[in-house]
């Protein structure tokens, strides 16, 4: 398992500065927080990482190859994969067939239909979604496609995911469970995670190291502890407290 | 699970290819002749399904690959002396290099604008064709290539049996997957791993390459080649009202789209084909605005027992 | 001396040309702007512009300009009526167009071009007609410019600058800003957004058809139940190149288009020169789709 790298990442878009020499790194089986008030780059960042868009300038690498050129399905054949921030389903198509396009076009290259539809349900399983699987996507909850977001993302069979805002909208009691839910699979499956969120629980409780941004910047870095008493991000956040609406 | 297997509809279909097959020698004249010009608008239904019916890209031009067959099959019978089954090959490849020319630039954009490129890339194609006297300017090329019913029978029978298998290998397993996630939802589709614009491109291909196979029978079997009726608008129409009509994607739409909207003309031989066209337009309209799914997509969502027997 | 004339007056004409295709790619530019929404019959409304012009020519004497004026009152109401039939289903309620609707229309449109234009043969022949009607040339220093098209040039003008101005300074034109905007906010500047979206639709549809009308001039012979299939693609491509929603655009669209055809005439054939014309969609959707002028 390879370790995902950013190197001094910059993005414009039309005269602003998105992302201003961002390097961040991702070792091997690690879980890497990523939090910042609202248009602080982290999702343009997670975007440049996953594909979607291009560098201004640095470099995005996995391992020792260099990522940011490729397109999208390219990078998730290479074992990285995102998932969206507003659930993007397949929604004509079964949950089941959901995660069974992620399990053939994703690394493992799967071609085999029956087999294909076993690895599905079996992840569907693990996310505790069995009951789902043969109804449309488009008849889940808010919360399920999330969960089918993450089971696909998995079903590529990658190494890295980013987390686009997983946890947000979620009760105190799903938080609970969801949090729980990915430990298990974190445990069980085995995989380096960038998470992205604004709800600081999940994070701090989650990610063994943590990233600030700020207008584009990182600003701090360390364990959650170091960055939740970092003057920086304090400063940063106070004037975002007040106004952020709850993720 | 909605990963097509050879149903019933499958088998339909080939003992109806079978029986069509000697229908030739069973059958009255006439017969051969109705289901020649049946089997040619079934072509051509299948070879656009391709790329609308699987991908939900709107080819509004796609005649343009009609006339790329045709001039191909007139310019190398006219200038050459070529065999015109050869000539239908020849239609069929540059069908499948125009496509795969155009469609490396048009498959960028999305809906709307690729919608509105191909019907640009049509007429350019017209009036381009227009003012080359090597292709008979607006005179067109006349052909002197006889009457061959039989020739023409088994070659536009050859294309749909081709069309019909390709269909359905395609729709089965891996490549139908990943084509109905483009269909629904490209950008995601392209998350889990899709390499979208390749198999956009693979269809956008074949798609092109029979219509061109089509196009090229056309002008075996009218032993000519003219610019306006060539490159008509009117034949594009046609064919995304067939599949609209029979049902996207599906391979029993085409052939039912081309019944329902051909056979009736042979009713109406004495009106105009202006009338027919009024109402298939009309058809489109409603059936656009009320029934998206067409035939055979309607009945698929009715019922899951025929779901299966419709695969 | 007389080479300067000739190339002046070329590009007279064709700015002249391009402001009559502007204002029949308009209406299209105003809907599509607000409503998002491409309508594929576009051409077959221009066509009925143009033989409504044509009927109150041959009936009642009606000069094109005057023609405009009754084509463009009709216009609202065949607007009213198309919006209600086939965009009010797909739009009520919604925040935004959805992939599928945006499909819905373009195939149920595109149902409809067929139906227009081959009812238009049979209800009209599908002879070429057209309207004789030469108000007389004018000189400018040492060029002469057909008066009819010159007024044509004036009122098409007049017309792209009307809606500039009502969009910008009226409360309705504004509602209609914010709708293309964004949906829910035109209700709360107080406006319900069916009104809004069939209202725009409805002044598209009156320019459009009075540009059918203003469009007669230029072709005294061209009149002909298919010639939407020229003058839709015509349309769209002036849309694209002066950018979706741009009002001005469709002058800039309009004049880049007419002269870009009026010069390449000189050095090739029509059909070539509109055929180039075509292409210049592809290059402009690849690299500037919002349009030439950022």
């Amino acid at each position: 398992m390879p370790t995902l790298r950013t190197e001094a990442v910059s993005k414009e878009f039309g005269g602003v500065q998105a992302l201003k020499g961002v390097t961040i790194s991702l070792p091997a089986g690690s879980t890497l927080g990523l939090i910042g008030p609202n248009g602080s780059g982290k999702t343009t960042l997670l975007n440049i990482i996953a594909g979607l868009e291009k560098p201004t300038s640095g470099a995005v690498m996995l391992g020792e190859t260099r990522i940011d050129h490729l397109p999208a399905n390219a990078i998730v054949k290479l074992g990285v994969a995102k998932t969206h921030q507003i659930p993007r389903p397949f929604a004509e198509m079964t949950t089941r067939e959901n995660v069974s396009v992620a399990v053939m076009y994703g690394r493992r290259r799967i071609k085999d239909t029956k087999r294909s539809l076993n690895e599905a349900d079996r992840l569907l399983s693990l996310l505790g979604m069995d009951a789902r699987r043969d109804l449309p996507a488009s008849s889940l909850t808010v919360q399920e496609k999330k969960r089918l977001e993450l089971a696909r993302a998995l079903a590529t069979g990658a190494d890295v995911i980013l987390l686009d805002e997983v946890f947000a909208g979620l009760s105190s009691d799903e938080l609970r469970d969801s949090i729980q839910l990915f430990r298990k699979i974190r445990g069980e499956v085995g995989f380096s995670a960038l998470i992205v969120e604004h709800v600081m629980g999940a994070v701090l409780t989650l990610a063994e190291r943590v990233v600030v941004l700020e207008e584009g910047a990182k600003i701090a870095e360390g364990t959650p502890d170091e960055v939740v008493h970092n003057e920086a991000v304090i400063r940063a956040y106070l004037g975002f407290e007040e106004n952020d609406s709850p993720g | 699970m909605r990963i097509a297997g050879l149903g019933v509809t499958f088998f339909g279909l080939l003992a109806l290819m079978l029986l069509l097959l000697i229908l030739p020698f069973a059958f009255p004249f006439s017969t051969s002749v109705i289901v020649i010009n049946l089997l040619f608008y079934t072509a051509l239904a299948y070879s656009i399904n391709f790329i609308t019916g699987m991908t939900g890209y709107v080819s509004f031009g796609h005649v343009v690959f009609l006339g790329i067959g045709a001039y191909a099959l007139g310019a190398s019978a006219d200038v050459y002396g070529l065999d015109p089954v050869l000539g239908v090959l020849l239609g069929a490849a540059l069908g499948l290099v125009f496509a795969l020319m155009i469609g490396l630039v048009t498959l960028r954009f999305r809906g709307v604008y690729f919608a509105i490129s191909t019907v640009v890339i049509a007429l350019a194609a017209l009036n381009i064709v227009l003012e080359l006297p090597q292709l008979g300017g607006s005179q067109g090329i006349i052909l002197n290539l006889g009457f061959q019913p039989y020739s023409w029978y088994y070659t536009i029978w050859g294309i749909v049996l081709f069309e019909m298998l390709i269909t359905y290998y395609i729709n089965r397993g891996k490549l139908g997957l990943g084509i109905r996630a483009i269909k629904s939802d490209e950008d995601a589709a392209r998350s889990v791993g899709v390499n979208v614009s390749a198999l956009k491109l693979y269809l956008f291909g074949l798609s092109g390459l029979f219509a061109g196979a089509g196009g090229a029978v056309f002008a075996w079997t009218t032993s000519g080649v003219f610019p306006y009726e060539t490159f008509s608008l009117n034949f594009s129409l046609q064919m995304l009202a067939m599949i609209i009509i029979g049902g996207v994607g599906t391979a029993l739409g085409p052939i039912l789209g081309a019944v329902v909207v051909y056979l009736p003309s042979y009713y109406f031989l004495t009106v105009a084909i202006g009338t027919q066209l009024i109402i298939i337009g009309f058809a489109v309209v409603v059936i656009a605005l009320f029934i998206p799914e067409g035939i055979v997509g309607t009945l698929k969502r009715r019922s899951a027992s025929l779901r299966e027997l419709l695969e | 001396m007389v080479a300067l004339a000739v190339i002046l007056s070329d590009l007279l004409f064709g700015i002249m040309l391009g402001c009559v295709f502007a204002v029949v790619a308009h209406g299209l530019n105003l809907i599509w702007g607000v409503v998002k929404v491409v309508n594929i019959a576009h051409g077959e409304f221009i066509m009925l512009g143009a033989y409504g012009a044509y009927f109150l020519n041959v009936f009642g004497g009606f000069n094109p300009l005057l023609s405009a004026v009754v084509d463009g009152a009709l216009g609202i109401f065949v607007g009213y009526a198309f919006y209600f039939s086939f965009l009010h289903r797909e739009l009520r309620g919604k925040e935004r167009i959805t992939q599928r609707s945006e499909m819905v229309t373009l195939v149920s449109t595109f149902g409809l071009s067929l139906f227009m234009s081959n009812l238009a043969v049979v209800a009209f022949t599908g002879d070429f007609v057209g309207i004789n009607w030469s108000p007389g040339t004018v000189a400018l220093g040492f060029l002469e410019l057909p008066l009819g098209a010159l007024y044509v040039t004036i009122l098409a003008v007049l017309i792209i600058s009307t809606s500039v101005v009502f969009l910008d300074r009226t409360y309705i034109g504004n509602a209609i800003k914010a709708y293309s905007q964004d949906i829910t906010a035109t209700q709360l500047v107080g406006a319900n957004p069916t009104k809004v979206a069939s209202l725009a639709t409805a002044l598209g549809f009156s320019i459009t058809m009075a540009g059918g009308a203003l469009l007669t001039v230029w072709i005294p012979t061209g009149i002909n139940p298919y010639m939407g299939a020229l003058y839709a693609p015509i349309s769209f491509v002036i849309v694209v190149l002066g950018g979706p929603g741009k009002m001005l655009g469709s002058l800039l669209g309009g004049l880049t288009l007419g002269v870009v055809i009026d010069v390449l005439q000189a050095f090739v054939p029509v059909s070539l020169a509109y055929a180039v014309a075509f292409l210049l969609l592809i290059p402009v959707l690849l690299f500037r789709p919002e349009g030439i002028v950022k």
